[in-house]
């Protein structure tokens, strides 16, 4: 099958955030944790929401985590009208104790199988020809 | 100090046609409604002296040519945001001596948003040979959009609620039948509908069909808020500012926690306790009301979060009947955003709504009585912006 050019809206990779995009390459989803608080940060800001220390580092978090949220798109918008039905999820992780929630597509997955709760891992996409790798969410088993 | 209650009123509102598709600028548009709420009034574009527009909309340069077009002479105060809180803004700019009449306006011709834009635009662009760049942290990467965004929530309040889905789809029942009784309505001459004709819908986004979803069309609308000097010389009866808030939080659906729904609540349960505490008004005080409905699950918060029913339960409210004519808070008489027009930018519209009813211009649909009206204009899942007007008459 002849590889088709990505034709989905993708994320300009700022210097600000050059760990985040290092990390997704190197298999880890990293958030800014505060060195001051202990928070952990998404999506990301250049200080704590917590205690506005500017002192955060770039963390990885376990890529694990459980879903918040879910639905089974069926009307998908531009570069995604051709992949429904696809299932977008809101994944909430367990780093605290602001938890993030991080919103993604799965893969890997029936989509009559997802629920609430349902553990979940992230998975990382390379694209072709482009100088960003992206997330995605699959079910930990 | 308590707000400012009865210094300013509504004294001109405007609605332009509601339609799929409107020939003509966004300006233009706008225009049409701004002249249509001085004739309202009965005032003249130069007794304008302060501009507020619509979230998304106009920025300060924009404004500075709506000034020009006013007019061409200095304003004294300007505004942008949601039209509940736009409302209360101007109310108390009006009693702290600012302005004299506040003309909030809005256009949308063309301009379609959602995913029906953004294939056209796919369609009509040449052939992709870079993806697209977004900001970093953009939901469009992830294939995100309204209707599937709502849809998260929908799940989520169904699942964290034991909510069925049938109790939501009571809401499109509802908005239909009352768009049914207004002739300016896009989907009222479609006639009523049933939970099952909801159910039956297309799939959009599951677990939301397409009879749970809001229209894309056109429309223009405008409100003018003056002073209560300029208000005894107007053409109707001034329709008072009791009482409002606003509340603004979330950052455009890239950062979310899971207190979404929580004891203390979240911009809409601010805004509110503001709103009627600021008009010294009870919920039981209101005889009808309009609020932000962009689909089922917004409308059950709303009325949660607003303190019309406890937290977990405007799933069962609204399956009860409570919402339509002739129910306890009949809301969104206009057929609201699902069967009335949901132009872009549409929270002007539930202003206009409860101000022609609490005037007695509503015919079939007209609340008897009605004296105290509360408004509601939200964004974002009723965490985000937020808006409230507790509006009255004499």
């Amino acid at each position: 099958m002849t590889e088709q050019p990505y034709n989905k809206p993708l994320p300009q990779r700022l210097p600000e955030n050059e760990e985040f995009w290092e990390g997704l390459e190197a298999g880890e989803f990293r958030v800014p944790k505060c060195n001051n608080c202990g928070y952990w940060h998404w999506i990301p800001y250049p200080a704590c929401r917590n205690c506005l220390s500017t002192d955060q580092t770039w963390t990885a978090t376990s890529g694990k985590g459980t879903v918040f949220s879910y639905t089974v798109v069926h009307r998908g918008p531009g570069g995604f009208r051709d992949d429904v039905p696809y299932v977008l999820a809101m994944v909430e992780f367990p780093e605290g104790p602001r938890n993030p929630i991080v919103l993604g597509t799965m893969v890997d997955v029936d989509p009559d199988a997802v629920h609430t709760g349902m553990p979940v891992k992230v998975v990382y996409e390379e694209i072709p020809g482009e100088d960003v790798t992206i997330w995605h969410f699959a079910p930990d088993n | 100090m308590g707000f400012p209650q009865r210094k300013a009123a509504i004294v001109g509102v405007y609605n332009t046609k509601q339609a799929r598709m409107i020939e003509g600028s966004s300006w233009t548009l706008a225009l049409e409604a701004i002249q249509g709420a001085l004739d309202d009034a009965g005032l003249k574009h130069s007794d304008i002296d302060g501009l507020s527009s619509m979230m998304y909309d106009a920025s300060l340069t924009a404004q500075q040519m709506w000034v020009e077009q006013l007019g061409g002479r200095p304003m004294t105060y300007t505004s942008h945001g949601i039209a509940g809180a736009l409302v209360t803004k101007a109310a108390a700019a009006i009693a702290a001596g600012l302005t004299n009449v506040v003309c909030i306006y809005f256009g949308n011709a063309g301009m379609r948003a959602g995913p029906s834009k953004q294939r056209a635009a796919a369609e009509a662009a040449p052939v992709v040979r870079k993806a697209p760049r977004v900001p970093d942290w953009d939901f469009n990467i992830h294939g995100a959009y309204m209707s599937a965004w709502y849809a998260l929530w929908t799940r989520r309040y169904m699942d964290q609620f034991n909510a069925p889905y049938e109790n939501l789809a009571e809401y499109p029942v509802i908005a239909r039948y009352h768009a049914t009784l207004n002739p300016a309505s896009i989907m009222g001459e479609r006639g009523e509908i049933t939970v099952q004709d909801v159910i039956d819908s297309p799939m959009i986004s599951s677990p939301l069909h397409r009879l749970d979803c809001s229209l894309d069309n056109d429309g223009g609308y405008a409100i003018l808020v003056a002073s209560a000097e300029v208000a005894k010389n107007c053409r109707k009866e001034p329709i008072w500012v009791l009482g409002g808030g606003e509340g603004i939080y979330t950052d455009f659906y890239m950062s979310f926690t899971n207190d979404w729904i929580n004891d203390n609540g979240q911009s809409v349960r601010k805004a509110s306790e503001m709103a009627f505490a600021g008009a010294g008004v009870t919920r039981d005080d209101i005889d009808v009301a309009a609020m932000y409905d962009c689909f089922p699950v917004t409308m059950a918060r709303n009325i949660e979060e607003m303190g019309f029913c406890s937290v977990g339960e405007g799933h069962e409210y609204i399956k009860e009947g409570h919402l339509k004519l002739g129910g306890k808070l009949p809301t969104n008489t206009d057929g609201g955003l699902l069967s009335h027009s949901h132009c872009g930018n549409p929270s002007g519209m539930h202003v206009v709504e409860v101000v022609k009813q609490l005037r007695g211009e509503c015919d079939a649909r007209q609340v008897k009585d009605a004296k105290i009206g509360a408004v509601l204009s939200q964004g974002y899942a009723v965490h985000g912006v937020a808006g409230v007007a507790i509006l009255g008459k004499d």
